[in-house]
């Protein structure tokens, strides 16, 4: 009996494209690896990057203007939260420290148990 | 003239018009039905995909470095703690995806202590920390803690990727400790196997220094372009595979965990990109034992502590034409290669990895933690 997942032509099509998809990708990636398209690529690039430069230095004025934030007022911002970030890491970072240190006292009622360092490795089977 | 073509069953006998209709409407009903319930499996919310769930404690932070202390799962452990450097452009969760199938989880239940050194993003005021930085100081500051915080004067240093060549640029150049052990995973330290990195940057018009000069750190989204590049139809696959599989709820949130890592990719310091395109893309100084760090010369052959290098046959990251010449520059006496069958991230998450590699990488390390 034909199982009723071969008569599926969505799957069939799925089926060909997964199994073939590394031939493709292989074919792609040694057009990308041409000289040309390497090229190419890196002309593209120094092209973006000198648009974006434009772009961003020219959008940047528009938003003062409309007195709105610019990407790079977001992207500072954001560098802000994570330097808020890092100072409460540097917090639980000491507070570990405190921790551990209060473990270790003679009058802390519940000290928390470090696993002892004895384990052995198995002995190996002939 | 009208030609009506007859459908014929397997008997020879005509088949109505209106039951091959039906035939037809039923079949696609049932395709729908299969498929359209198994998209209720995919999880609505980031939370309904958890990863990186053992219980962990920040030990250490320093610029983008991060050192977490994973909780021991055993009552006693081996004496040599075990240190994982990942790789500053992927993210550490992929050696703790989930519940069952964790790299970390494995290794705690089985007894080790373990580290991991996982990096973060650089901020924009951090986009001179070089490749030299990476390997020397931070790498070698998570080290100096984990010694202090386990009370032991050894460690066994595990790295991943990119992560494998700071950690043995490290060892190379204290061959006098406190590494103890040195596993590295698929490794780059040849870039001509490396051939279409190396042909972009190779080009003229690729201007590296413009690059880092415009943009400060490079963006993970470029970063991740490059890395999907390398097989530009995989994630694609990827999905129609998930589609085939849609009614197996296990299969989707392992496969959505996959996916999600592939393209969280974090981004990189300006200057380290420059020293990596430069020193090891271009003019590949790490195979050649030519590369200096804070004006040492790094010689991979003052590695003498045990090492295991593990590759993958079909990876197409760090191609194994990239990584294998590291075992032979060491000059360790105890040393290993395992090749296995898989991918970039196969080879260290997933079925093959849980059942093939990681008891063998226990079975390593814990022979060597006493």
């Amino acid at each position: 009996m034909t199982d009723e997942k071969d008569l599926d032509p969505l799957r069939l099509m799925r089926d060909w494209f997964v199994q073939s998809e590394k031939m493709w990708s292989d074919a792609m990636s040694e057009m990308m690896a041409d000289e040309r398209v390497a090229k190419t690529s890196g002309r593209f690039m120094q092209e973006a990057l000198h648009t974006q430069r434009m772009f961003s230095e020219s959008m940047g004025q528009y938003l003062s203007n409309m007195n709105m934030p610019s990407r790079t007022d977001i992207l500072d911002l954001k560098d802000r939260v994570s330097q808020m970030e890092d100072s409460l890491n540097q917090v639980l970072v000491e507070l570990r420290a405190l921790r551990a240190e209060k473990a270790t006292a003679e009058d802390d009622p519940a000290p928390r148990k470090k696993p002892a360092r004895t384990r052995k490795a198995p002995k190996k089977s002939d | 003239m009208n030609a009506k073509q007859a459908h014929l069953n397997d008997t020879g006998a005509e088949v109505p018009q209106s039951e091959i209709d039906s035939r037809v409407d039923q079949l696609i009903r049932r395709t729908l039905d299969r498929n359209i319930p198994g998209l209720a499996n995919l999880p609505q919310t980031e939370s309904e995909l958890e990863v990186g769930s053992s219980p962990k404690d920040l030990v250490y932070t320093e610029e983008t470095a991060r050192l977490y202390h994973y909780t021991p799962m055993s009552d006693e452990v081996y004496r040599v703690p075990i240190l994982i450097v990942m790789s500053p452009v992927a993210k550490g969760y992929i050696l703790d995806l989930a519940k069952g199938q964790s790299f970390v989880e494995y290794f705690l239940r089985r007894g080790h202590d373990v580290y991991m050194l996982d990096w973060l993003a650089p901020r924009a005021n951090q986009k001179h920390l070089g490749f030299s930085h990476y390997a020397l100081e931070l790498v070698g500051n998570c080290v100096d803690k984990v010694a202090a915080d386990s009370g032991e004067p050894d460690i066994t240093l595990v790295g991943y990727c990119m992560g494998g060549i700071l950690s043995a640029c490290y060892t190379a150049l204290h061959p006098e400790g406190p590494v103890k052990n040195l596993a590295c995973f698929t490794t780059p330290i040849n870039s001509e196997g490396m051939i279409l990195h190396k042909r972009w940057v190779s080009s003229s018009n690729f201007d590296i220094d413009r690059l880092v000069n415009e943009l400060g750190n490079i963006p993970s989204e470029l970063i991740n372009a490059t890395m999907q590049a390398l097989r530009p139809l995989q994630r694609n696959a990827g999905h129609l595979n998930l589609l085939n599989n849609v009614d197996n709820d296990e299969f989707v949130k392992a496969h959505l965990r996959f996916d999600r890592w592939a393209v969280d990719q974090l981004a990189l310091p300006g200057e380290f990109a420059r020293d990596w395109t430069n020193d090891f893309l271009r003019d590949n100084l790490f195979v050649q034992n030519k590369l200096e760090l804070a004006g040492e010369r790094v010689d991979f052959g003052n590695i003498t502590v045990p090492f295991l290098h593990v590759a993958a046959s079909f990876d197409h990251i760090i191609p194994e034409a990239a990584s294998k010449d590291l075992i032979n520059m060491v000059s360790s006496e105890d040393k290993e290669e395992i090749v296995v069958r898989g991918g970039h991230v196969s080879l260290v998450a997933g079925g093959n990895a849980m059942y093939r590699l990681w008891p063998k990488l226990d079975a390593w390390a814990s022979e060597r933690a006493e």
